[in-house]
């Protein structure tokens, strides 16, 4: 599994959406469930998945899939 | 519900109290006999999607605990289960004589949920630590007290309390990215302490948060050729009296807790000891003398004493002596 398809199973797992939900627009409380416990899950899925341990700046940051993709270089993963 | 890595791992990250609400939601699903009453505290407690699933379910009475309880009441004697959720703090003090009146005296089986017990809202100042909540609700007759180790044994707590039909008071401690120390499902039941870890000198007996610490603790000593027994005893009252065995055989027996040392756990293992008539030396670790300026959760824990590094230096001294 590429960086980049684990990327978007974190998110079909940690916010309960299907695939072809999955997109560059999703953003923090755009959709109904990725509000403050969507967004927990969210980033424990990536966390497991890419066997990082965030900062809480970065936790707090993380306001979308593409804010997302740039914060997680920070942790050496490219996507 | 499955209690995976993943589920673990979520739960860790929300903490104890934020974790709170989602397991409400997540037992609701199975559950239609219950309801939840909060003062003021909903999305600070994880209750947002219950509150949106199950608008017909939630109340919540704005910042007045003393009404949460008294509403909470109602709701109980009508048979219908009732958590009933604040600031552990206010739980147990502003809203003391409701409690003491509808839950000890009447017996009403609410179940009270005291978020942020003992530093984690301390940042917030003295007005928000609970450290003194367990010395008051063990002087209250029949109210249960449960204090969970970490964010896998709130939920076996809360999921077991579903069933429970008499009041009870949970204090759940700790931060968001709480430690894990059960990262799978286990046998959990109310009143029975569980042995995590077999040693032979000094025997640790552990509440909530510092059930973790005490773990790192002895981690630390067993470097030092101290053998340490750690037991979580989630269920400070009534405590399990089976503990007894277990402090009679070793050489020092410490208790430790995110809570007053003057009515918490170590004197619940103290008066257990003076009944069964036991010979043996306490040392009692927990917040002492005044209480801290506002800080944050680990500074607190830090000026408290209540690091792996201060927990076991100070059990290194004692067993030396």
């Amino acid at each position: 599994m590429t960086n980049l398809e684990k990327y978007n199973k974190a998110f079909e797992t940690g916010l309960e959406l299907t695939e072809e939900m999955i997109n560059s627009e999703l953003e923090y409380q755009k959709i109904e469930s990725w509000d403050s416990v969507g967004h927990m899950s969210l980033i424990a899925e990536l966390e497991e998945a890419f066997g990082i341990m965030m900062d809480t700046d970065d936790i707090i940051d993380f306001s979308s899939y593409t804010k997302g993709m740039e914060i997680l270089k920070k942790y050496g993963v490219e996507l | 519900m499955e209690i995976n890595s993943r589920a673990v791992r979520a739960w860790s990250m929300m903490g104890q109290t934020g974790q709170f609400g989602v397991i409400m939601n997540e037992l609701a699903k199975c559950n239609e006999n219950f309801c939840v009453v909060t003062a003021d505290l909903c999305q600070f407690s994880g209750l947002e999607r219950f509150c949106q699933e199950h608008p017909e379910r939630f109340y919540n009475v704005g910042i007045a605990e003393q009404n949460m309880i008294g509403v909470s009441a109602g709701i109980a004697s009508e048979g219908i289960n009732v958590f009933a959720a604040s600031y552990g703090s206010f739980v147990a003090t502003r809203a003391l004589d409701q409690v003491r009146i509808s839950m000890s005296y009447m017996k009403l089986p609410i179940k009270l949920i005291g978020l942020t017990a003992g530093f984690s809202a301390g940042i917030l100042g003295p007005t928000h630590m609970a450290l003194e909540d367990v010395a008051i609700m063990r002087t209250l007759p029949d109210i249960t007290i449960i204090s969970p180790a970490d964010c896998t044994e709130a939920y076996k707590c809360l999921e077991a309390v579903m069933e429970y039909d008499r009041p009870v008071y949970i204090r759940l401690t700790g931060s968001a990215r709480a430690p894990i120390v059960y990262s799978e499902d286990y046998n959990y039941e109310i009143g029975k302490a569980i042995y995590l870890k077999e040693g032979k000198d000094v025997c640790i007996l552990a509440s909530g948060s510092m059930v973790f610490t005490s773990l790192q603790a002895a981690g630390e000593l067993e470097a030092s050729g101290i053998s340490a027994s750690v037991v979580d005893i989630h269920t400070i009252k009534p405590i399990d009296k089976s503990i007894a065995a277990i402090m009679a055989k070793h050489r020092l027996t410490v208790t430790v807790e995110e809570h007053s040392v003057v009515g918490g756990i170590g004197d619940a293992v103290a008066e257990l000891a003076m009944k069964e008539g036991l010979p043996i030396r306490i040392m009692k670790i927990g917040a002492e003398g005044s209480y801290p300026h506002g800080a944050g959760y680990t500074t607190l824990l830090y000026r408290s004493g209540l690091t792996k590094e201060s927990i076991t230096q100070r059990i290194k001294a004692a067993i030396e002596k």
